[in-house]
């Protein structure tokens, strides 16, 4: 965590590459994944019903 | 026509987002200051760029309802579908942009011009998503939605103009934009990934959206002539 | 069916404007509970932050635009529940006045509330904040006119959409509040030039932009008014 502190020193200071950071590609991919999931999960839940008796 | 959209397009959309994302995840080299934070980059700007699409689209059908002489139900549903899926993305690209804020500008959240103008655009949809739910006559709920997304997409430039000149009177972070040709392919391979899945997820809203329109107005469809007595009337009225 | 020869839009407007502010003069109701409750809230901001006179005066602009921007969703919302009582909406537009007059009249009624009660909380302001006109009057009255007629052309459109809908109270101040983000930070920024001096000549800009939403918002609410009220 200090190694994580003293690099976001670093970039804001400007010098150097950052290091690492793994964890927060993770979290903004882990983040989108499981929306979108969510997002279809809510979109299959209120699917239209009964689509036979629109047909008729 | 009908599986394919069901089942091709998110299967489609998900092998080249996942292809894209291997590529930037793994065969992508790290920039050259940011590292391999910068990769969130090929999440967070596709992600933007969808929901600018989205927005767009929106607004394009909002206009182009007010302009139909008669209410367009399609019309309304793309509005309403767009809104939705606009929202969603803008919210996981903000979310994407303040993690990736953190590591590189040393905080989740600046005054900076375009944050500020999405956070506001969020806020807008959002509005218009609730006053959508609080409006139960469809016509007027078309109508009223369709001058709210107007106004509101007329703002964003304003927005942005306006909080440019506020923020110019102090201290302005600037992100470096490097960009490696290793770098442009996984960006594009995710983007039309996430393009694929952004219109599976619009075409499956757009048909929720469309078939509870004709379940809230199927009475007056149903007669013969009913649309034509309603113009008939508002001419008089008129 | 012979109808009446619609009178000219500036007259139709003007009648609406007379007839809206009569109701207002004879009651004054509409106009003492805005001042009070943008008094309460000037003085609540200087609990919240405590007595620090040096803090209030800095963020004087701010707060009172703040104030004036809370007053005003209760004087959108009030302008159009008069209308909705025994519908007199519909009598208005049977009368037949264009939509766009009673949106002109309507909105321009609004931002004379405003000004007036911008007008009325400046010497509180001077009272409680300590805050000096460095620029003189002229400035801050068009800030105040520019800023008060930004707030009444957006909102006055909300207001004629969320008096109809469910939980209308909860419904305005969401749709307006992030679309009057830029006049109230142009009108906040102004109005605190004009109190702390304006060594960098910025206040002009600042007028400038507020101008511009003015026109943008005026036109755009004068197009599409008229659908909103249609049945």
């Amino acid at each position: 965590m200090t190694t994580l502190m003293t690099l976001g020193v670093l970039a804001q200071v400007g010098s150097g590459r950052i290091q690492g950071g793994w964890g927060y590609v993770w979290s903004c991919y882990g983040i989108t994944v499981a929306a979108l999931v969510l997002y279809s999960l809510s979109l299959w839940l209120r699917r239209p019903q009964a689509p036979q008796d629109a047909k008729e | 026509m009908n599986k394919l959209i069901k089942w091709g397009l998110p299967l489609a959309g998900l092998g080249v987002l996942a292809a894209g994302w291997w590529l930037g995840l793994a065969w992508a080299p790290p920039d050259r200051e940011m590292g391999d934070v910068q990769r969130i980059m090929y999440v967070h700007v596709p992600l933007q760029w969808m929901a600018m699409v989205a927005m767009l689209l929106n607004f394009v059908a909002a206009v182009s309802y007010l302009l139909r002489g008669n209410a367009s139900w399609k019309l309304d549903s793309t509005a309403e579908s767009a809104a939705e899926v606009g929202l969603l993305l803008g919210t996981l690209g903000m979310v994407t942009g303040a993690i990736w804020g953190r590591p590189t500008w040393g905080v989740y959240w600046s005054w900076d011009p375009r944050l500020t103008s999405e956070a506001i655009m969020l806020v807008t949809y959002t509005g218009y998503l609730v006053l959508r739910r609080f409006v139960e006559d469809p016509d007027k709920r078309a109508t009223w939605s369709a001058v709210v997304a107007i106004l509101g997409a007329i703002n964003l430039p304003i927005v942005w103009f306006s909080v440019r000149w506020w923020r110019s009177l102090h201290q302005v972070q600037s992100s470096p934009k490097t960009v490696d040709p290793q770098m442009v392919l996984p960006l594009r391979v995710s983007a039309i990934g996430l393009l694929l899945i952004t219109i599976f997820f619009l075409i499956t809203r757009y048909r929720l959206a469309l078939a509870e329109r004709q379940a809230e107005v199927a009475l007056p469809d149903a007669l013969p002539e009913a649309s034509g007595s309603v113009v008939s009337n508002a001419h008089k009225v008129a | 069916m012979n109808r009446p020869a619609p009178i000219g839009l500036l007259r139709a407007t003007l009648a609406l404007l007379r007839k809206d502010l009569l109701i207002e003069w004879r009651t004054r109701a509409r106009l003492n509970a805005i001042v009070f409750f943008a008094l309460a809230t000037l003085l609540m901001f200087s609990f919240a932050l405590g007595p620090d006179t040096r803090l209030l005066e800095k963020n004087a602009g701010g707060y009172f635009w703040l104030a004036i921007l809370f007053a005003s969703v209760l004087a959108l919302g009030e302008s159009f529940r008069v209308e909705s009582e025994n519908a007199c909406m519909d009598g208005v537009r049977l009368a037949p006045a264009d939509a766009r007059a009673i949106y002109l009249s309507k909105a321009l009624g609004n931002a004379l509330l405003l000004v007036a009660l911008g007008t009325l909380l400046l010497p509180v302001m001077v009272a409680l904040y300590g805050v000096k006109v460095v620029t003189g009057f002229v400035d801050l009255g068009c800030v105040l006119l520019l800023g008060s007629l930004a707030l009444s052309a957006p909102g006055t459109v909300y207001a004629a959409i969320s008096s109809n809908a469910r939980a209308r109270d909860v419904l305005l101040p969401l749709l307006l509040f992030p679309l009057v983000i830029p006049a109230l930070l142009s009108a906040a920024k102004a109005t605190t030039l004009v109190l702390q001096g304006d060594p960098m000549n910025q206040l002009n800009s600042w007028l400038g932009l507020l101008l511009g939403f003015n026109l943008i918002y005026w036109g755009v609410g004068f197009l599409l008014f008229p659908r909103i009220i249609e049945d």
